[in-house]
């Protein structure tokens, strides 16, 4: 009997011992890595980044809240009622665009930054390139949301970032890209490139051009709030080396592959039988169709029942025979999603000139500079070069400052029409409040309290954070760059 | 010779004596009664029909029946040849025996906490096809909802609340000592936009596979101190399966036939007077019922969805006929018998069953061994094996951002639209497209959904085990059990092209399989160290690995239409993930009786974990329970029977998922997008990875539960009233949770151990025999439970989101609260009116507003049973009172105009009641809505509040009628039949009162995975079920 106990504890013994072996050490995730190249995280954060603006929760909330397109009211294949168009964004909205900025495009950078620049040898360009995406995320946040954390975000040992005012962030905009192009080195054969590089393949050349570009930007952005930033333009104006060619338009392509299209046509054709949702916008519409504009059949698809472009007032109730639609061309599944491009360069410039920002004012420079801008508007939205040059040839050369500088604005927002946040921010920093172009007016039933001019912010975000502000910032409040 | 004439002399010299025994209490037939024939060492056993027969001695006058937990009783042959007997439950409870944790079976007295058991004839007298179904309302404490009404598909299960804010809580199941797999995994095969874990078809819950017919009973261990010994795997209780084995006796073969048929138990009120349009004028484009009335305009003609010219009217059927009869065929025969060296039993169940959705249909086989062997004496060997193939077509789509939601289209399909011509003219049979209800085609015609597009799956399972038991001494045994539970499961999901939405058509296939091995190694020791005092010992150790694989391929652009081949399709995403989990634990288990009326047990197991930092890897949880048998001490009195005190503690520790320990980087398949159309990569030729969502805590610590149970059992009156009243107070702390925090971290959570939620409630069961007249008996048993859960979290958490949905509901956890649904919500002023917009007449709207607990307050099943000598009636009422429901349907009928409430004030001047603020004061509205078709229109699936509904319910749940065909009518007929039964079931037959409009409030959306409750979204009704039932044993 003693014989069988010893047996039994010399089972048990072992079978215990057995229990603290490496027996238990599996928890070794096989699905995923431990260190990844930059260029895996680039290419995320650029998709997350491109989808955003593209798509339902930030292309269209804001297109149609910005009124550059129209919903269709109550119109059966319109978007619906009531809807963005009467300022009803979704939380979800609030919070997609919020955690993509901020978690899959703002982080993944962070991490491909410090990834880049602690690998041996150093990746430069690299984590330049991932500091401009960086910038243009973080002007996106800013002029979107107002203050936003910015110089407390992304790191792991503040779990309460503070929110920077949004002048604070706007200068982090500008720092980041001094930093980048301190960074950038054309000889280097590290970077992020090829297909990881949606933008320009690893052409560093361009990426310079690029972060100077968004630097002028986001000087244009701020200067009206902040005169002092005209130096800093004129600075730049005269260094030149921004984007000076369609071939530096900064812009991924969507793929004519299910799974791969852009989000614009998708949404059609999953949800709306292949039929654009969306109607041209009458402040849009109405201003091309008087001045013969080329590019109207390029945007729009025009009703066979109606015999010339009739835009939609914003939340009114489409009529299927009168009103146009936004093109098919234009939400094609291979359209592309653009974030910069030369007709804004163009444009910025143009306004530079007409307004004399740092510079002498300089209309006949301004004037070649709005014509240039409109012809390559044009030829980028598939117009022959020769009738974008006949077009501009009858547009009129303005004498009057304030008539060009309307201009401007009006055909610069125009250009943007269907880039929802772009177009949003150029018409807020069109003019101070009431003398913004163009003048809008309150879309149909949306409330009274005042045209939208901001996200309000992500719920997360305010339920999360101590440091968010403790009171309620409306959609028709507006932040510090738009007077 | 003289051999022949001695046999011939023994022959005549013996009779052949059969009957039935029934329990007295309810008159249910005892499996397993003893019939011993007194004087002689002659016994048999009955079998599931309480039916023996039996060779004796002509000698031999009187037959014994013994059976633990009754009286034992000895009958009077005389010259029957026809014996029924009905066995008094035992008041002193003496000898009744649960199967408990570890599958050790203790005497109930000696339990220091509360357990239900369940017979195996409870399960298969109204038979579920999902076994976990079976169980509602017939055990305090156990609360179960169903996902839907998919055939095969899920049901939830919470014991005593749920005690976790970051799993669903699912207890183990746990099949002849194999913990098996209870998973539904959910597979996105839509928008990660969706829910997790809720958009799609319902595949059903791996606890669905098991044959109830196997069952001979099911244990429920609610509290920690019952299921100390599994350790963290039952921290949310404990089903313990015990399955059917052969019984001693002449072998035996049952059959057990049911047909059931289902329709939908509750069919949508709509109106039936207003055609489709906007705002009374008639539009073809709306699938609504907002357009003119009917009988106002039948001097006009309109287009139909056809384009021919109709004179409307109305079609009041056409929601319910599109829906078919269901219809279910479980057959079963099994063979089973038994000598003194072994026993077995074979078993094999074919169940077909086809949905009320057309198309739908539900198959499963289910073949299972159980056979045990004395080897030599002291030496048994035991092996089960079981497995089963399930297949499924046409599982409805549910949810939303999917072509194939079917409900939506059915309910919002105009009054105006004959169901036939819908169902007749769903292709054209020319260019085979799809004939679409609106001219603009911006939705599917139903029938193109069922008739093309498949949602299926296929499960193949086996699992089983084998039992070496040694008993070297009288008082030690030792045991082995290995076992192991895997299956294969491939799901297929297929979308024609032409569909709208997806008109170039897509296949996903999902193939996912799932590996359990479990192995116990125990010893125990018995024995009396004196007189009084008992002592049993129990030592183990547990090796338990889970393993689970998914592969899934998501197809799109399909160039033949209808081939659902790889090859076809011009885009093919694949990704695949895999995880594997380990546990070793050692436990302990010591107990002392003293003059069995005074029991203690302590338990103790420590566990080591794979998926916790190696340092907090291991973890040890006590616990210790107590009876005391007071009525021992008392004189014996003729009004209380038994009476018992028990008390429980308990300390259990629980580890996490795997892999959450490393910061790691994910590869992604696709950029996310509202609206369900991000990028799949690789895009533009390139992959991606990001960084993890969620801060990974390289110091996570096991979460931990505290329980305490008081209860008592009572029996009064000769047993005819027994009371079970249990108290019991949880506190899981320590939470590993996935923590919310400010997304401009770069991160949306934080893994921690934070936060705790208490549950504590009171259980109780009341059993009642009214009367018991001869061989008429009646008895009530109710089943009560109330549960109280509340959450602490640390001071900066204001609230923490246990479920997200969608339009701004979610299912969200605050200090002091129980889970509610938040979302948008009515204003209301300081008095509690709504506030109304001045400027629309309509209510305004504010969001993330506490709209209601989903949990119910309490819960209560009346089970009556009637017996009179072969005939029994059963039928179960089960009530829930509290809790909320937010219905989609509602929104649905609601803000299209078609549920029959929208009839009224049409056309009227409508005031809705609250209060409009003006000059800075809330005055009375008197702001009229523009019209109707704006009122309801606040009902959208974006507003919350607006379709919240009180969940309570009346229910009859069950009725079953049997009548068991008396022996002497068999005799006379062919004899190779031994026993037969005849029943009429039903299930689910009557909503006695609710207060939800137009659907089953007991439907949740969120299904087992999901710690979401309270919401119903486009989900395939729930079914009243009726059958019957024909069992015979030969």
């Amino acid at each position: 009997m003693k014989f069988k106990i010893k047996i039994i504890g010399l089972i048990l013994t072992a079978a215990i011992a057995q229990s603290c072996e490496k027996y238990l050490d599996i928890n070794e995730n096989p699905n995923a890595a431990e260190r990844v190249d930059p260029d895996l995280l680039f290419s995320f954060a650029t998709t997350s980044y491109i989808n955003l603006r593209s798509s339902g929760d930030l292309y269209i909330p804001l297109a149609l809240a910005g009124q550059s397109i129209s919903s269709g009211g109550n119109n059966p294949t319109g978007w619906g009622l009531v809807s963005e168009q009467q300022y009803d964004i979704s939380p979800f909205s609030l919070g997609n665009a919020w955690s993509t900025y901020y978690v899959r495009g703002g982080n993944n950078l962070k991490q491909a930054i410090q990834i880049a620049e602690n690998s041996e040898p150093v990746n430069s360009n690299a984590a330049a390139q991932s500091k401009v995406l960086l910038a243009l995320i973080a002007y996106e946040t800013a002029t979107l949301y107002g203050d936003v954390p910015f110089t407390e975000a992304w790191n792991l040992d503040i779990s309460y970032p503070k929110f920077d005012e949004q002048k604070t962030v706007l200068e982090g905009v500008i720092a980041l890209c001094d930093n980048a192009l301190g960074q950038f080195d054309e000889v280097s054969p590290l970077k992020i490139s090829g297909a990881y590089d949606m933008f320009y393949g690893g052409d560093i050349a361009r990426w310079k051009r690029l972060a100077k570009s968004i630097k002028f930007r986001t000087l244009m952005t701020m200067v009206d709030a902040d005169p002092d930033k005209a130096s800093q333009i004129a600075q730049i104006i005269n260094e030149g080396g921004m984007v000076d060619s369609p071939e530096d338009n900064f812009l991924v392509p969507y793929e004519t592959a299910s799974g791969k299209r852009n989000p614009k046509y998708a949404i059609n054709l999953q949800y709306n039988g292949g039929v654009n949702f969306f109607f041209g916008s009458s402040y849009v519409v109405d201003f091309m169709e008087a001045i013969d504009d080329p590019r109207l059949p390029k945007f729009f698809t025009k009703p066979e029942a109606a015999d010339r472009y009739v835009g939609l007032v914003p939340g009114a109730n489409g009529n299927n025979d009168e009103h146009v639609r936004i093109s098919t061309e234009l939400h094609a599944a291979d359209a592309p999603e653009v974030v910069y491009n030369y007709q804004e360069q163009l444009f910025y410039e143009a306004e530079v000139y007409a307004r004399g920002l740092g510079v002498a004012v300089d209309l006949i420079r301004a004037n070649e500079l709005f014509k240039s801008a409109i012809e390559e508007s044009c030829v980028f939205y598939g117009v022959t070069r020769a009738d974008a040059e006949a077009f501009v040839d009858r547009l009129p050369t303005y004498s009057n400052a304030a008539d060009l500088i309307y201009q401007i604005h009006y055909h610069h927002w125009i250009d943007k029409m269907d880039r929802g946040i772009d177009a949003f921010t150029q018409w807020r920093r069109s003019g101070p409040e009431g003398e913004e172009v163009p003048n809008l007016t309150l879309p149909v039933l949306a409330p009274q309290g005042g045209l939208f001019r901001r996200y309000e912010y992500a719920p997360n975000e305010l339920n999360n954070n101590p440091n968010a502000p403790s009171q309620i910032i409306r959609y028709f409040e507006k932040t510090w760059f738009d007077l | 010779m003289l051999g022949i004439l001695l046999m011939g002399s023994a022959y005549a010299q013996e009779r052949r004596i059969s009957g039935r025994v029934t329990s007295a209490e309810d008159g249910a037939p005892i499996a397993g009664v003893s019939v011993i024939a007194v004087g002689t060492n002659i016994a048999t056993q009955t079998d599931e029909l309480g039916l023996f027969s039996i060779s004796i001695p002509v000698s031999v006058n009187e037959l014994e029946f013994r059976f633990i937990g009754y009286i034992s009783k000895t009958v009077t042959i005389g010259s029957n040849t026809n014996i029924n007997v009905a066995l008094d439950l035992d008041a002193s409870e003496l000898q009744e025996v649960v199967v408990t944790a570890m599958g050790i079976e203790r005497s109930a007295r000696s339990l220091g906490y509360s357990v239900s058991e369940i017979g195996g004839d409870e399960l298969t007298k109204a038979r579920e096809t999902n076994v976990v179904n079976s169980l509602a309302g017939k055990v305090a404490g156990v609360r179960v909802t169903s996902q839907s009404g998919t055939p095969g598909g899920s049901s939830k299960i919470v014991i005593r609340g749920v005690s976790s804010i970051s799993s669903s809580g699912q207890p183990i199941f746990v099949i002849d000592g194999l913990p098996v797999d209870n998973g539904a995994p959910q597979i996105s095969t839509v928008s990660s936009s969706v829910p997790q874990g809720s958009a799609g078809a319902d595949f059903g819950n791996r606890a669905g596979d098991i044959n109830p017919d196997d069952i001979e009973s099911v244990t429920v261990l609610k509290g920690a101190a019952a299921t100390a010994l599994y350790g963290a795997r039952a921290k949310d209780g404990a089903i313990i399966i015990t399955t059917k084995k052969g019984s001693q006796g002449r072998g035996t073969v049952t059959i057990n036939s049911s047909a059931r048929f289902d329709n939908m138990l509750k069919v949508p009120e709509f109106q039936n007077e207003y055609a489709q349009g906007i705002q009374g004028v008639y539009n073809i484009a709306n699938t609504n019922g907002w357009g003119p009335k009917i009988s106002e305009v039948q001097d006009r003609t309109f287009p139909n969805f056809l384009g021919e010219q109709v004179t409307l009217q109305a079609y009041p059927n056409n929601y319910r006929d599109f829906y078919e009869t269901g219809g279910t065929y479980i057959n079963n025969i099994a063979f089973q018998g038994a000598d003194d060296r072994g026993d077995y039993r074979l078993s094999y169940t074919n169940t077909e069953q086809s949905g009320i959705v057309p198309g739908s249909k539900f198959s499963r086989n289910n073949i299972g061994i159980n056979a045990g062997r004395k080897i030599f004496d002291g030496l048994d060997v035991r092996g089960t094996v079981n497995y089963n193939r399930s297949t499924s077509d046409g599982r409805p789509v549910q949810s939303s951002n999917n072509p194939n939601v079917l409900q939506s289209l059915v309910l919002t399909l105009p009054r105006t639209v004959d169901i036939g011509l819908v169902r007749d003219n769903y292709v054209d049979p020319i260019t085979g497209e799809q004939i679409t209800l609106t001219p603009s085609r911006n939705g599917n015609n139903p029938y193109w959904i069922v008739n093309n597009n498949n949602f299926g799956n296929i499960v193949d399972r086996v699992y089983g085990n084998g039992i070496v038991t040694y008993k070297p001494l009288e008082w030690l045994t030792i045991s082995n059990n290995f076992g192991t539970d895997f299956y294969y499961e491939k799901r297929l999901g297929t979308t024609r092209n032409g569909t709208i939405g997806d008109l170039t058509g897509s296949f996903f296939q999902g193939n996912i399989q799932n590996r359990v091995i479990n192995n116990d190694f125990i010893i125990t020791a018995e024995t009396r160290l004196n007189d009084d005092l008992g002592l049993k010992v129990i030592a183990g150790h547990n090796i338990y690995e889970n393993y689970y694989e998914r592969i899934l391929s998501n197809a799109e652009q399909l160039t033949i239409p209808g081939l659902y081949n790889f090859s076809n399709a011009a885009s093919v995403l694949t990704t695949n993930t895999s995880n594997k989990r380990r546990l070793v634990g050692v436990y302990g288990d010591i107990g002392l009786s003293y003059r069995d009326f005074l029991f203690l047990n302590i338990t103790g197991r420590n566990d080591w974990s794979s998926t916790l930092p190696i340092s907090n890897r291991s973890y040890f949880y006590p616990s210790v329970s107590s009876s005391f048998v007071f009525s021992e001490l008392l004189e014996t009195s003729s009004w209380f029977n038994y009476g018992k005190l028990r008390l429980s503690w308990a300390s259990v520790g629980s580890g996490t998922e795997p892999y959450s320990l490393a910061f790691v980087y994910n590869p992604q398949s696709a950029g996310f997008a509202q609206y369900g159309y991000g990028s799949q990569f690789p895009f533009n030729g390139a992959l991606a990875f990001s960084a993890p969502g969620t801060i990974p805590n390289a110091n996570l610590k096991p979460q931990n539960q505290t329980t305490y149970e008081v209860g008592a059992d009572l029996a009064f009156f000769n047993n005819r009233v027994n009371l079970d009243v249990t108290y019991y107070y949880s506190n899981t702390i320590d939470q590993i949770v996935s923590l919310s925090i400010p997304q401009s971290t770069g991160f949306s959570f934080r893994s921690v151990n934070a936060g705790s939620v208490i549950n504590k409630g009171f259980e109780a069961m009341l059993g009642i025999v009214p009367v018991r007249v001869n061989d008429f008996n009646w008895k009530v048993d109710f089943n009560f439970s109330s549960n109280r859960q509340s959450v602490e979290l640390p001071d900066e958490i204001a609230s923490y989101t246990v479920q997200s949905g969608w339009s701004g509901l979610q299912v969200k956890a605050e200090t002091g609260k129980p889970f509610q649904i938040y979302g948008v919500g009515w204003e209301r002023d300081p008095n509690g009116n709504i506030v109304i917009d001045e400027a629309t007449g309509l209510r305004r709207t504010i969001a993330d507003q506490p709209l209601g607990n989903v949990f119910p307050d309490w819960m209560l099943g009346i089970n009556n049973s009637f017996s009179y000598k072969g005939l029994n009636l059963g039928f179960l009422v089960d009530i829930r009172q509290g809790g909320v429901l937010y219905s989609n349907t509602a929104s649905t009928l609601r803000t299209s105009g078609l549920g029959y409430e929208t009839l009224q004030n049409r056309g009227d001047r409508f005031i809705d009641r609250g209060v409009v603020l003006r000059d800075g004061e809330y005055v009375p509205n008197d702001v009229p809505v523009q019209s109707m078709q704006d009122f309801w229109g606040q009902m959208s699936t974006s507003n919350t509040e607006g379709n919240i509904f009180d969940a309570s319910y009346v229910k009859l749940r069950e009725i079953v009628l049997s009548y068991q065909l008396p022996s002497k009518w068999l005799q006379s007929g062919p004899n190779f039949i031994r026993g037969a039964s005849i029943g009429v079931e039903g299930r689910n037959l009557w909503i006695i009162k609710d207060n939800v409009p137009h659907i089953d409030p007991e439907v949740n959306f969120f299904g087992p995975t999901s710690l979401g409750e309270g919401v119903e979204f486009n989900s395939v009704p729930s079914t009243r079920t009726i059958g019957f039932n024909l069992r015979v044993q030969l």
